[in-house]
């Protein structure tokens, strides 16, 4: 009993940040029609960045957010702006090719400046626990967690009530309707982006404490978001967010009753039964 | 007020419109009449800045706005109530509103301006947390029209506004419509219901094949044998 707990609490701490993940990624895909297949490699470079603030300033990754949160965003807008936007209204996988491609690059640009070897980003909390009763929690986890929800419940108010927010969704619901009101649909595209990739600077820093980094880690969180994107439903704010307590879960259910081989396969497993029998994704048309 | 002068607009080389010219007086009410296909959307598209046009230009109070985005049109008052309405069906009356009138120019007064389209459509003020896809097609009609009156138009551009509407919306929608011209508001009726336009506009172009074939006052119109034909194509 103990062991199911603990694996339900670590699964549910690192769920909501796959969750947070998948946000940015059904943002972007909302209101441009991108998918991003480099969308774990900006991870990794997130990671890499407070790696390198670490070694040069002795910064903790959480501190590191101000600086890689802002530097993120500006090179997301610029990817988008003279990367996708060109691409944008040719076939998807054109687009596809071309975020692969991306991927391909930030992998290796990480390689040549960082080099192969695992590295570590050590943070004063790393080793810290935190125990609730028969539950150890490892406090990166439970700050992975309350930011997670917390920058999840911002970004929803943020959707709700601001005019920014009503854009996305304005361009989302209908861009020619959009821009007929006046709306930059461009402009609300690239800031989407950038937002997207802002969120993964934060998600990099809170997934860091503990995790051993390496150029070509990117394509694991890839492939985590697009299992909770689909299982979420592409734009579905719940449905993300439930998608990745989902996907957290299973994970950590398949390290801890499973050998690592087979652990490592839970959580695709259970997305391909919840794709059978529930195709239309985990939520009930609850769109936004 | 508006000048478009010798316009050709069309799409992949192909051009739609040929050689449009058209002009429309502050105040004034004119209708764009044709058949399916005689190019009056691609007109009023090209209007709202969504096609680069490939030859001729567009004046609005005497400035040259071929060359800019939708967004500065709508900043300017060129607003667009588009066909088949285009309301945002997972957003709320109210939110709806509010994206009418996101614009640099209407925004400072967005709630004054909210009041006065509540006041012109309380059927709107019942509806206001409802959202846009579950209203009636003669609501969202209503709708779009508000949404088009929060950017603070100054050149109303309503394309095909009584399509798909029952008899009954369709009069409520042309009496709003009398009703915004006679407070001064310049409009451009695009429609295909050849003698309801003629009954509201003052006066009227026929388009045919992409290009003007008739146009004076809306009586004259009327009686002329060649409306017709270029309705049925002849």
């Amino acid at each position: 009993m103990d062991e199911f707990l603990q694996a339900l609490t670590q699964g549910l701490l690192i769920g909501s940040t796959y969750g947070l993940l998948a946000l940015g990624m059904g943002l972007v895909y909302g209101v441009s029609g991108v998918v991003n297949f480099a969308h774990g490699d900006f991870i990794a470079l997130g990671m890499f960045m407070c790696l390198a603030l670490y070694s040069a300033l002795s910064l903790d990754p959480y501190v590191s957010i101000i600086i890689t949160v802002p530097v993120m965003m500006a090179v997301g807008a610029l990817v988008y702006r003279y990367l996708l936007r060109p691409m944008v209204g040719y076939k998807f996988l054109m687009i596809v090719q071309l975020t692969l491609g991306l991927s391909l690059v930030l992998q290796n640009g990480i390689l040549m400046v960082f080099g192969g070897q695992p590295a570590r980003t050590p943070s004063v909390v790393e080793s810290k626990l935190w125990i609730l009763g028969d539950v150890v929690m490892r406090v990166p986890h439970v700050i992975a967690f309350v930011v997670s929800f917390a920058l999840a419940i911002a970004l929803y108010a943020m959707l709700r009530s601001t005019d920014f927010g009503r854009s996305i969704r304005a361009v989302h619901q209908n861009a020619h309707a959009a821009s007929l009101t006046g709306i930059d649909v461009g402009r609300v595209q690239v800031l989407t982006f950038a937002l997207g990739i802002g969120i993964l600077a934060v998600a990099a820093a809170l997934l860091l404490p503990g995790t051993p980094i390496q150029p070509t880690m990117g394509l694991r969180y890839t492939v985590i978001t697009l299992l909770v994107v689909v299982l979420g439903g592409m734009t579905n704010f719940v449905g993300i967010m439930l998608g990745g307590l989902v996907i957290g879960i299973s994970e950590a259910f398949g390290t801890i009753y499973l050998s690592d081989t087979l652990g490592m396969l839970l959580p695709y497993g259970i997305f391909v039964l919840i794709m059978l029998f529930r195709p239309q994704g985990l939520t009930w048309g609850a769109a936004r | 007020m508006l000048e478009i002068e010798r316009l050709v607009t069309g799409y992949n080389g192909v051009p739609v419109l040929q050689d449009v010219s058209l002009t429309l007086s502050s105040g004034e009410i004119v209708g764009l009449l044709g058949a399916n296909n005689a190019g009056k959307t691609t007109l009023i598209n090209s209007l709202s800045g969504m096609y680069a046009p490939m030859s001729g230009r567009i004046l609005f109070e005497g400035k040259d706005i071929t060359a800019l985005t939708p967004r500065e049109r709508v900043e300017l008052g060129i607003v667009q109530v588009p066909e088949g309405r285009l309301v945002f069906p997972e957003m709320s009356v109210r939110e709806n509103l509010l994206l009418g009138g996101i614009n640099r120019r209407a925004r400072p007064g967005r709630a004054r301006q909210m009041e006065h389209v509540l006041e012109l459509f309380p059927r709107m003020k019942e509806r206001l947390s409802q959202d846009a896809g579950t209203l009636s097609g003669g609501e969202q009609q209503m709708l779009a029209i508000g949404r088009a009156l929060m950017a603070e138009a100054r050149l109303l551009m309503l394309d095909e506004p009584s399509l798909g509407l029952s008899p009954l919306f369709v009069q409520y929608i042309f009496g709003i419509i009398d009703k915004l011209h006679a407070d001064g508001l310049t409009i451009l009726l695009v429609e295909q219901n050849l003698n309801l336009t003629l009954r509201h506009a003052q006066r009227c172009y026929v388009l045919e094949r992409g290009r003007v074939a008739i146009e004076g006052p809306a009586d004259a119109i009327k009686d002329d044998p060649r409306t017709r034909s270029a309705y049925l194509g002849l």
